[in-house]
């Protein structure tokens, strides 16, 4: 094996662990509104979720191609610059989940690899115009779009039944909930396992594997949906275990209103191309469903902190991909430097479970 | 270079009008099933048999409509 095929294979794992580590995070955005209303059972939510985030992957290439055509010029860059990326993205999305704040994976992982590209290759590399165009103003749009047509929605919804039997409704509104949360899974699966099939692409086309401006091949698709999916499945089982404390209490209305608007966000935009924030999407989409009944009962300070990491993401995402890419270069141009950092990454994510799994086993003891 | 020209407001707003229509479009015509469900049942239990059947009529509207919007939805979305 030549270290280029080695390079790439490492960029590819590392793409896959960061769509496995993006199903496993999202669970909780996608089944929380099914489950708080009882709509399903965790169990059945979870298996359901994850099969439609499986399927989700297969229906549409667009935001896939956005992410290999539209962010940096696919034939300057090359895997090291895409592994930087992933890397950059990968910490990013660890820091701000030990701060608790709702950063979006697809956020850091563009501005890991604009980040990477500006230092490795110059201005030059990066597509302003598209990153612009199609990544910061739909950014921007999306979860206000997402909030407007939850809570237009909810207030639909409540015109119509308001004045019928809460036991009927609620009835309906858990079976409708079947359909909602099934397609809020399909949504989330089409257009976050996209944004991997694209920078694997990218890597692809980057080590002369893929001709420029082709789509993902069938392998890369598969493989981006079984691991986006064993991540919501995997991520699923931690949510059963907190559910009881983390997941807003709704009614079954507004949970049916806010998956319709978060999926109908969602598919709309990834039928343009458009890589969203699932997390941003389906965060506006309850905060709207919630405005809808009562405005005080939206937590604005969710909110605030939306728009935090919103601000910070790609800038950080992008200083922690280009730190990366020079850590890496300092070993030379081969395969050496991506795989002292990927082995340094793997020993500090056991060292950090190893360390998680001792303080449960005292906590357990205590208790 | 013209921020318009960079932002494609063409596909953004197809965008949002796409997610309005459809958000709101099935919360409604799903409202719409559940009111006929309800309100068919209750003209049934009163001995209404002709209102019975014009609301479990609107119930089955509204749920083709419902089941035809997100059919129509993932066609476009595949296409």
């Amino acid at each position: 094996m030549s270290e280029a095929d080695l390079i790439l294979y490492i960029v590819v794992g590392t793409a896959l662990a960061f769509d496995f580590t993006n199903g496993f995070h999202d669970t909780a955005n996608v089944v929380a509104t099914s489950i708080s209303t009882r709509a399903m059972s965790p169990r059945l939510a979870v298996t359901y979720a994850a099969i439609l985030n499986f399927a989700g992957a297969f229906i549409s290439l667009e935001v896939a191609a956005t992410v290999a055509k539209d962010v940096v010029v696919a034939d300057a860059i090359t895997p090291t610059v895409v592994f930087a990326g992933l890397v950059g993205a990968i910490t990013w999305n660890l820091i701000t989940w030990y701060f608790g704040l709702p950063s979006s994976s697809s956020h850091a992982l563009i501005g890991g690899v604009v980040g990477a590209a500006f230092v490795a290759i110059g201005s030059e590399a990066v597509l302003s115009d598209g990153i612009i165009g199609k990544v910061l103003a739909p950014a921007l749009i999306a979860p206000i779009l997402a909030f407007v047509v939850g809570g237009i929605a909810i207030v639909v919804c409540y015109r119509v039944v308001g004045r019928q039997r809460p036991g009927s409704v609620t009835r309906g509104f858990r079976s409708g909930q079947v359909i909602s949360g099934g397609l809020l899974a399909l949504a989330h699966g089409t257009n976050d396992a996209q944004k991997t099939m694209g920078i694997i692409a990218l890597a692809l086309i980057a080590s002369g594997e893929l001709g420029a401006g082709s789509d993902p091949p069938l392998w890369v698709i598969v493989s981006a949906a079984t691991a986006i999916a064993l991540g919501t499945y995997t991520g699923g089982w931690r949510i059963i275990r907190t559910m009881g404390t983390r997941i807003i209490k709704m009614d079954a209305a507004q949970g049916f209103s806010a998956q319709g608007a978060g999926s109908a966000v969602i598919l709309a935009s990834t039928h343009f191309g458009y890589p969203l924030s699932t997390t941003h999407v389906i965060s506006g989409a309850v905060m709207g469903a919630g405005a809808g009944k009562r405005v005080s009962a939206v937590r604005w300070g969710v909110a605030g902190n939306m728009v935090t990491a919103w601000l910070l993401t790609l800038p950080a995402a992008g200083a922690i991909g280009a730190a990366a890419y020079g850590l890496t270069h300092l070993f030379g141009d081969g395969a050496v430097g991506p795989v002292l950092i990927t082995a340094a990454g793997l020993v500090a994510v056991g060292m950090a479970f190893a360390r998680r799994m001792r303080a449960g086993a005292l906590a357990a003891s205590a208790g | 270079m013209e921020f318009a020209t960079i932002i494609d407001t063409k596909a953004l707003l197809e965008t949002c009008l796409a997610a309005l229509v459809a958000g709101v479009g099935v919360a409604f015509t799903f409202s719409l099933a559940i009111l006929g469900t309800t309100q068919s049942a209750v003209a049934s239990r009163e001995g209404r048999p002709t209102a019975a059947a014009a609301f479990a009529a609107l119930a089955v509207v509204g749920m083709a409509a419902t089941i035809a919007a997100i059919v129509f939805g993932i066609v476009v979305m595949t296409s």
